[in-house]
């Protein structure tokens, strides 16, 4: 049965294609997450650090000293970054070392933050009820995003094992039982049909989920890998049941 | 596309032009701020004001064709705020601080929409994308199955019954996809 297999994906050279190419977009696919997850984790971490920077204002501190020590409390990567961003402060200007903060986040939020607060540094505005204000939206946003992110989640993953892990098994189980191979039934044209369906679908399934929640561009690298499990569950599935 | 960057910047452009505004600084510099970048389509816009105005076209004229090209309601209002401003010499600030309450609660309320109406895309998406390659299988391995049966259901050709399935396959396909661009149209752009 093994052999018969590996003749099987021998006799496929899409699927071997689709296969390699998958594990090649999986490895890619990794970064994105990684990365997600640590801009996600500095992004939470923003409204609480604007709430205390606007906190320590109002109690008289200057803007660098409550950043100080806003980053002596946040033990995250964003308490991280604030460290890294005072030490340069000592170097270059304090405004460079915003720019410089909101660079190395690579979040959009962060960069909108800073940009405003050298906005409202320049032009002397109340920098204090600003913070506090922005903290309050930026919670709000961040509340707005973890709550899509929760609540799609299930539905995305069900919509990916179904189609590319349960459609694929259910026809294999249908057409190994009713036409197995070991009794003469002629298949190729129906498989290759099919096969190229459930790729196509796959592809589909994971653009919905990721788009669903609001990362496509990072799901589709996981396409590949999803059609070439999708195409190989039909093909091992035809040959095992039907024999 | 334009609707969506438009409705997720505009919040942020409100924020921006109360806190330059708020701090004394004039309408057409606030515009010239943003226009630097950091807020997509709206940065671009701006920017094409900026220059007209540059070249000596009047500001009010140049928000009147801004506001042709809008297409969300929020940045209309944001720009019809600028326009009352300029000829009227409204209190900007305040209408935008409000405006952006309002946004931020239609936006809340939209992100709940989104989600209660996606609730039913992976039910509808795997009845089609599973009932349909079911029956498809089933009518494509059918005149195999039934070749005995010529004299009940008469002669079934193996190469139209695939073209049948093929074609099948594809609009299944098809409807899938159609099915997913809810997820894509009616996304509240966070």
């Amino acid at each position: 049965m093994l052999f018969s297999i590996l003749e099987m994906f021998r006799n496929e050279p899409l699927l071997l294609f689709i296969i390699t190419l998958g594990v090649a977009c999986a490895i890619g696919g990794i970064p994105p997450i990684l990365e997600r997850v640590r801009r996600r984790g500095i992004e939470n971490d923003l409204p609480a650090m604007l709430e205390a920077l606007s906190d320590s204002l109002g109690a008289g501190l200057g803007l660098q000293q409550a950043m100080m020590a806003e980053a002596d409390r946040n033990t995250g990567t964003l308490g991280k970054l604030l460290k890294e961003t005072l030490a340069e402060s000592h170097a270059s200007s304090f405004d460079a070392a915003l720019a410089s903060f909101a660079t190395k986040s690579r979040s959009s939020q962060v960069q909108r933050v800073m940009h405003l607060m050298s906005t409202a540094i320049e032009q002397d505005a109340p920098l204090q009820n600003i913070l506090a204000d922005m903290s309050r939206d930026y919670e709000r946003l961040n509340d707005l995003m973890n709550r899509r992110e929760s609540d799609l989640m299930g539905r995305s993953i069900l919509i990916i094992m179904f189609v590319s892990v349960g459609l694929p098994f259910l026809i294999a189980f249908i057409v190994g039982l009713f036409a197995p191979r070991t009794q003469g039934f002629q298949l190729e044209s129906f498989n290759s049909s099919f096969t190229l369906f459930f790729g196509a679908a796959s592809l589909v399934a994971i653009s919905v989920s990721g788009r669903m929640l609001g990362r496509m561009r990072s799901a589709l690298w996981w396409a590949p890998l999803w059609m070439a499990v999708s195409m190989s569950i039909y093909h091992v599935g035809v040959l095992v049941i039907g024999g | 596309m334009r609707s969506l960057d438009e409705s997720r910047e505009i919040l942020y452009v409100i924020r921006t032009l109360d806190v330059l505004m708020g701090s004394g600084v004039g309408l057409e510099a606030a515009i010239h701020s943003i226009s630097q970048g950091g807020y997509g389509i709206i940065s671009k816009d701006f920017e094409g004001l900026m220059e007209n105005i540059n070249k000596g076209r009047p500001l009010e004229k140049e928000l009147r064709s801004l506001l042709k090209k809008a297409e969300t309601d929020g940045y209309k209002r944001v720009i019809n705020t600028m326009l009352n401003n300029v000829t009227q010499n409204t209190d900007i600030i305040e209408t935008l601080r409000k405006q952006g309450e309002r946004m931020e609660e239609t936006r809340t309320e939209s992100v709940k929409e989104y989600i209660e109406e996606l609730g039913g895309v992976p039910e509808t998406l795997l009845s089609i994308g599973m009932i349909g390659p079911i029956i498809l299988s089933i009518l494509g391995i059918a005149p195999q199955l039934m070749e005995d049966a010529e004299e009940l259901f008469g002669p079934m050709d193996q190469g139209m019954i695939m073209s049948i399935v093929n074609v099948g396959l594809f609009l299944t396909l098809l409807g899938m996809a159609m099915i997913g661009l809810k997820a894509h149209t009616k996304d509240p752009g966070l």
